[in-house]
């Protein structure tokens, strides 16, 4: 790896001013699990290094009834395995942090990390969106807030502007029953082949909401509308969830990589999706 | 040859070096630092098959830290490796592992820098990569220098018996294709070397090799100068599994630059490297044919099978006698005819891996033999138990084998499978649940989609020596000093087998000497006596039978002396837990260390000394029949996996492995075990997850991210079942045990994949895709 400017700023304003000072161009490390191992293969190349993990204004974990989750940017992810916070009002996104990586790796990796990383294949990306997660970003501009479904733009792209960085995601009070089902060959250390993530509100037999968030099949996680359509207000029939499996399969775009090929992705989908739907039931 | 009072063979002894490397304080390749050493870094080929038309390396011969730049200007005029096609730098290369040049700097950041300030001008050459291409009329020749202007590095051709008479008897006949893959050891730690001319122009090597002997005689070939110019160190050794089995082009380098900049080089790979620059398993295309009569009898095999050797010949290219010797005599087949062709591609360079064709071969042997028990509506094991090999009996291929407990094993695993059984109709089929509700276990019974299934498969492997060297042997020698301490200086090396606690074992047994009292030297060629490398699973049979021998020459020494201080006579004595005493009186009793003392204090006092060297009465295969008896001993095996398949994922949980081996005797129960199950681990690895995914002659997956590895948390429990038969040529009845592990485990997954779902799969590994697939084609023609 080559040498780096390494800052280690403690206040948010600091390091706004240090990234604005270095026009964009500053990598910006938490974790760093997925930063270290690109730098290291020579896959981003960066002069300065920002190092945020003692803004103390990026770490939070709290609940309230009225208002529902804030977390912070900085929280890792041994942290939403170990809150019984996060346990008791959000336990899929326990369960997913749980399935990722291995405990060393969750000890560091962060949150934001994994959302401003952007991968398409990124775990906690279709829960958070699924709970309807907004984020809040602060640059030079001053903190803006969106929903996390639109924050993404392509692989390893999203909407922060040069300089701007996430700072919390807010979750609103949980609304119905939420799981996330992960496709790997592998029990842990692996990436999603495909990720569904999908959340119902049933009242009776009948759903009320649904949530259907699709991870590495498509540039994006993928929201997949149709599919939403086809559930909220229904009975849930064997006939209609698998009609919602089915419909999902077709939205996403997955593609053929090292890791599966798209018409295994799209099958995947399917059965993930009609054994998370039933799994609520 | 037991010293009945002992209690240190058959002992579940931890291993001596367990606790420096659970604490980190082992000195491992990458821990070698020596005082003003710099660090090298290989600049590799941009293509497949290129001449280098011009290389421009003043930029980075000019950037502050560099201390040398080294391209094919700077090669010794030798070839070297076992196809002697090897150079250290390349004016063609032959794939994108091709060293072109190489940096000295003061660190490896700066000597990474200069790589990219080489300028290298390529003309591409049409470049093949697959051994059919290679073969085909008017391919591109990779290597054009050679006489045989071919692609084919060597066709090996066996038969015994007349395949058309095997034909004509034969009441069922399956005929099926195989594809294996490229896979790789993923050593924890990644090639390592240091190297350091003194200013008698001798080279020292520290270096992660498992055959120091022949890496000495290898690199005098390489560099030009004698071998008695270059000793080699072996540090601690952070896997090997083959890998260490050849000389590779960065030695010869590593040499190179430390005798151009007069200082010590250390060139270690990163892991991206180790992928891309290391060996692979040879991926395999194969077609076979075999039949049975309607007895159960085993009438013919007939196998062809095409082998991917890469740019450059290594030893894995003799991988096929190994392939040939499943094929051949795993059963008892009498009508068998084999071939295999090692081609030239532009593809990466493969190597020698545990179990050195066998994982390949018992696959494809195994899963026959499944499918033609079902053919004849026969119990899958006792159709191999009809079948099996024999104690004390020949394989028409000229293979001797003395104990065996093939049967044995089957019958072993067999009887687990009900276990199995009765052991999974209550307990949960998925073990990745934990106290998150909503991944809740799912159960067989109320998952339809779940399907379970058991599956067997057995293995030989050589398990006394493996004779493909000119000598088969290794030297010892025990030296025990005034304080009664034992020092076993062994040819053979330790590179994590546990090697080092099983010879203490056995020098300490025979001695009668304390356990602790035991140090082993193995790691320095300058010191220790010559042996063949650390391969074959030879090294408790031929190492073991060396120290034993050695310890035995010390005792005789040390009886010698106690017989006088004692006034008895030498064979009136017996030695235990470090004092020599009198059989029928043992209030005459004296230490070893008086013994020691007494014989070295006085005037023409002697040193003990005992020496060994144990070389198997075997013989290299015929060069043109590849018969002969290769090993003094042959290890038996049986696997029975369990296995749930999910038809709608395709993806396969072992639920479990149990793993039955005949290993002649366990010097260590424990270490025996500690090799099952780590074998067990790669062969998983091996049926499931693991596959170089390469393109073009490129790696597609070159990390521990993409290339999946087995983890600790998918595996299966395991149960090792140790079967002894008490060899008649192994130390105190052992045989080796290295390999075997992972070998039948792909075929056994196989076998139960196919009981649960009725599908039949050819190509490894068995990836949900695959299985999928498998399963949709099969609901497709129903």
């Amino acid at each position: 790896m080559r040498p780096f400017n390494h800052f280690s700023p403690t206040t948010l304003s600091e390091a706004l001013s240090l990234l604005a000072e270095h026009n964009g161009k500053a990598a910006m490390i938490a974790g760093g699990t997925d930063l270290l191992l690109k730098m290291k293969a020579g896959l981003r190349k960066s002069d300065v290094v920002v190092n945020i993990k003692r803004l103390s204004d990026l770490r939070c974990l709290t609940f309230d009834a009225a208002n529902g989750l804030k977390l912070g940017a900085l929280t890792t992810l041994r942290e939403l395995t170990r809150s019984p916070i996060i346990f008791e009002h959000y336990p899929a996104l326990a369960h997913t942090a749980h399935i990722m990586a291995s405990e060393q790796i969750r000890s560091l990796a962060t949150v934001g990390g994994n959302l401003c990383n952007a991968a398409p294949s990124a775990d906690l990306a279709p829960p958070l969106i699924a709970l309807d997660a907004l984020v809040s970003l602060i640059g030079p501009a001053g903190e803006r807030q969106l929903p996390l479904a639109d924050f993404f733009t392509g692989p390893g792209k999203s909407v922060l502007q040069p300089g701007e960085l996430l700072k919390e995601i807010t979750l609103p009070p949980p609304v119905g029953q939420t799981i996330y089902l992960k496709h790997s060959p592998r029990a842990y250390m692996d990436i999603a082949v495909v990720g569904v993530a999908v959340r119902i509100l049933l009242e009776g037999d009948v759903c009320r909401e649904a949530r259907v968030v699709l991870g590495a099949v498509a540039p994006v996680p993928l929201c997949a509308h149709q599919s939403e359509e086809i559930l909220a207000g229904q009975t849930l029939t064997d006939k209609r969830i698998l009609q919602a499996a089915k419909t999902a399969a077709q939205e996403c775009s997955p593609i053929d990589d090292v890791r599966g090929a798209a018409w295994y992705r799209r099958r995947m989908v399917e059965v993930l999706l009609k054994r998370g739907i039933k799994s609520i039931q | 040859m037991t010293n009945p009072s002992a209690q240190i063979i058959g002992q579940r002894v931890p291993k001596m070096d367990a606790s420096a490397k659970a604490t980190g304080k082992a000195t491992y390749g990458h821990d070698v630092r020596l005082p003003g050493m710099l660090h090298g870094r290989i600049l590799y080929s941009r293509y497949p098959h290129a001449k280098i038309v011009n290389i421009d390396i003043s930029r980075a011969k000019n950037l502050r830290g560099v201390k040398c730049v080294l391209t094919s200007a700077d090669n010794p005029s030798h070839l070297f490796g076992y196809g002697k096609d090897n150079r250290p730098f390349k004016a063609i290369a032959r794939s994108l592992r091709d060293e072109i040049a190489g940096v000295v700097a003061i660190d490896p950041d700066i000597a990474e820098e200069a790589l990219e300030l080489i300028t290298v001008e390529y003309e591409p050459l049409p470049a093949i990569f697959s051994p059919k291409g290679a073969l085909a009329e008017g391919a591109p020749l990779i290597h054009p220098e050679r006489k045989s202007q071919s692609n084919m590095f060597h066709s090996y051709r066996y038969a015994h018996g007349e395949l058309e008479q095997g034909e004509r008897e034969s009441d069922v006949v399956i005929e099926a294709s195989y594809t294996v893959p490229y896979v790789t050891h993923a050593c924890m730690e990644t090639s390592v070397v240091v190297a350091q001319f003194d200013l008698r122009d001798h080279l020292t090597l520290w270096s992660t090799t498992q055959i120091p002997f022949l890496l000495q005689r290898d690199l005098s070939e390489a560099l030009g100068i004698s071998g008695s110019q270059i000793r080699i160190i072996q540090t601690a050794v952070g896997g090997a599994f083959g890998r260490g089995l050849d000389i590779y082009p960065y030695e010869p380098i590593a040499a190179l630059m430390a005798r151009k900049v007069g200082q010590p080089v250390r060139l270690a790979f990163s892991r991206h490297e180790e992928f891309t620059a290391g060996p692979a398993r040879q991926p395999v295309e194969v077609k076979v044919r075999a039949g049975a009569k309607s007895d159960g009898t085993l009438t013919f095999r007939d196998v062809f099978c095409m082998l991917d050797v890469g740019a450059y010949i290594s030893w894995g290219s003799v991988t096929p006698l190994v392939m040939m010797e499943t094929t051949a005599s795993l059963y008892q087949v009498p009508h068998v005819r084999f071939q295999a062709d090692c081609v030239y591609t532009n593809n990466l360079i493969t190597g020698a891996m545990r179990g050195y064709g066998n994982p390949q071969s018992t696959f494809f042997v195994e899963t026959i033999m499944d499918r033609l028990a079902e053919a004849l509506r026969m119990d899958p094991v006792e159709f191999r138990v009809h079948n099996a090999n024999v104690p004390n009996s020949e394989t028409p291929q000229g293979l001797i084998i003395t104990s065996c407990g093939m049967k044995e094993c089957l019958e072993a695993v067999a009887a687990n499978a009900d276990e199995g059984a009765k052991h999974n109709a209550s307990a949960p089929v998925s073990n990745t649940a934990r106290s998150v509700a909503v991944n809740r276990p799912l159960t067989a019974k109320d998952s339809p989609h779940l399907k379970r299934g058991i599956g067997f498969a057995a293995t030989l492997n050589v398990g006394g020596g493996a004779r493909i060297y000119r000598s088969d042997g290794c030297g010892a020698t025990v030296k025990v000093d005034d304080f009664g301490h034992v020092t076993l200086i062994t040819g053979s090396t330790e590179i994590g087998q546990g090697s080092e606690t099983v010879l203490a074992q056995i020098v300490a047994q025979t001695l009668g000497a304390k356990m602790e009292d035991v140090t082993v030297l193995n790691s320095d060629t300058d010191i220790k006596p010559w042996d063949v490398g650390v391969h074959a699973s030879r090294t408790t049979f031929i190492a073991g039978n060396a120290a034993y021998l050695a310890a035995l020459d010390a005792r005789s020494q040390i009886f010698e002396t106690a017989a006088e201080l004692l006034k008895a006579k030498p064979e009136e004595l017996l030695s235990n837990n470090g004092s020599v005493t009198v059989k029928d009186d043992p209030k005459r009793s004296v230490t070893i260390a008086q013994a020691a003392r007494s014989r070295h204090f006085k005037e023409g006092g002697k040193v003990i000394l005992g020496e060994g060297w144990y070389d198997p009465p075997t013989k290299l295969v015929d060069k043109d029949t590849y018969k002969g008896n290769i090993s003094a001993a042959y290890g038996f095996g049986a696997q029975m996996a369990e296995v749930v398949v999910d038809t709608e994922t395709g993806k396969v949980r072992v639920l479990r492995l149990v793993c039955a081996n005949d290993v002649g005797f366990a010097i260590n129960p424990m270490a025996v075990e500690g090799q099952i199950e780590g074998g067990a681990q790669m062969g998983l690895g091996y049926a499931l997850t693991e596959e170089l995914l390469v393109k073009n002659g490129k790696i597609l997956n070159p990390d521990l991210l993409d290339y999946r590895l087995f983890t600790s948390a998918d595996m299966p429990e395991i149960k090792s079942i140790i079967v002894e038969t008490d060899d008649p040529k192994g130390p105190f009845g052992a045989k080796g045990v290295g390999e075997m592990g992972g070998t039948p485990t792909a075929a056994a997954i196989a076998n139960a994949i196919y009981d649960a779902v009725g599908v039949r799969m050819t190509q490894l590994p068995m990836t949900p895709e695959r299985v999928l697939a498998a399963i949709m084609e099969k609901e497709k023609t129903e």
